[in-house]
């Protein structure tokens, strides 16, 4: 099963599919569809690798720490005008 | 008028709702494995985790300033370096990604009695970050952000399309995963924005199909194609970089296309 002999066949459903996939956007039906085919299909599985891959990269480069002094405005401005009904 | 279309992009997601509950509790008694089907509940969880914050006794309607200070403070400000983070993708530099996120918890407070509680918070104040972001660059109407979108859409589109075949799949995920961070975020800086924000909320967030579409304000149908586009010009750009830091042979990356 799952064997695909030119890209073509593979191209853009089942690229579509494999981020659905990771996305966790499939029905079940759908989900056990794409897993079978990932098992037996090298290209798929080679571009299913790579795009867990870049997902990892993008969240790992793209974490950063809001500055302390933006949290401490923030929390100003909810205090500042309005005063609390204490 | 979306009515029709709507629900039936929407249908797929709703009839995928129980399917995630499902693959959550899977999920909690396993832990731990990049397996695929990890990286689908892992996701979901995010998502869920987040409403299930006490839905109980909160009275919105009748609560105190004070006490609604309190609950924000408690439930808001603990997605400040993710909304932070966020604005750094949508925003070019620190000082107006600050100005950005401060801006958002002001409207955020000032909203905050409309929040349903126990519905997604993290969507909501993403969704608000967002609108902000709109409202502020088209007020200031500066650098018209999207005036070159197309073009340089059609370009990179083109190109990426025209790797896709060969090129890109034979980059090595090896490659892209030495990357530094700059590059990274060089590469997503480079992909039009709507792609950009479409990835960053799927990938980074986790969100879901229909909570993009309800930050972006688009329907399903748009988000599933900004994201396939921006996924394509991201992986192009990632892999130009892979091969500048010679991680990546120029001949697997770079066809006839080379400029």
């Amino acid at each position: 099963m799952g064997d695909c002999q030119s890209l073509g066949d593979c191209d853009d459903q089942r690229i579509v599919r494999i981020y659905e996939y990771l996305d966790g956007s499939l029905s079940r039906e759908d989900l056990g569809e794409i897993k079978a085919h990932l098992d037996g299909c090298a290209d798929c599985s080679h571009e299913y690798d790579l795009e867990c891959v870049i997902r990892s990269v993008v969240k790992r480069s793209c974490k950063e720490a809001a500055p302390e002094t933006l949290k401490e405005a923030i929390l100003a401005r909810l205090h500042e005008g309005r005063p609390a009904a204490v | 008028m979306m009515g029709k279309a709507a629900m039936q992009t929407l249908s797929p997601v709703v009839a995928q709702a129980s399917d995630v509950k499902l693959t959550v509790r899977i999920d909690s008694s396993v832990m731990n494995t990049s397996e695929p089907e990890q990286t689908v509940s892992t996701q979901s969880a995010t998502t869920s985790e987040v409403v299930s914050t006490d839905v109980a006794d909160v009275d919105v309607a009748n609560e105190t300033t004070q006490a609604r200070r309190a609950r924000f403070e408690r439930d808001a400000m603990v997605y400040v370096d993710q909304l932070y983070s966020a604005a750094m993708r949508m925003a070019r530099n620190p000082s107006d990604a600050e100005d950005l996120v401060q801006e958002a918890y002001t409207k955020a407070f000032s909203a905050f009695h409309q929040y349903k509680p126990g519905t997604n918070l993290k969507a909501w104040l993403y969704r608000i970050l967002t609108n902000t972001y709109i409202n502020l660059y088209r007020k200031r109407q500066r650098e018209p952000l999207q005036s070159n979108a197309d073009s340089v859409e059609d370009w990179q589109l083109a190109r990426a399309e025209s790797h896709t075949s060969k090129g890109l799949r034979s980059a090595e995920a090896d490659a892209l995963d030495h990357l530094p961070d700059s590059d990274v975020k060089n590469a997503l800086q480079a992909i039009p924005e709507e792609f950009r924000l479409a990835v960053y909320f799927a990938d980074v967030e986790g969100f879901a199909y229909k909570e993009i579409s309800e930050i972006m304000n688009t329907p399903i149908g748009t988000v599933m194609s900004r994201l396939h586009r921006g996924r394509k010009l991201l992986r192009d750009m990632l892999a130009d970089y892979a091969v500048e830091r010679g991680y990546l042979k120029e001949a697997d990356q770079l066809t006839e296309t080379e400029k």
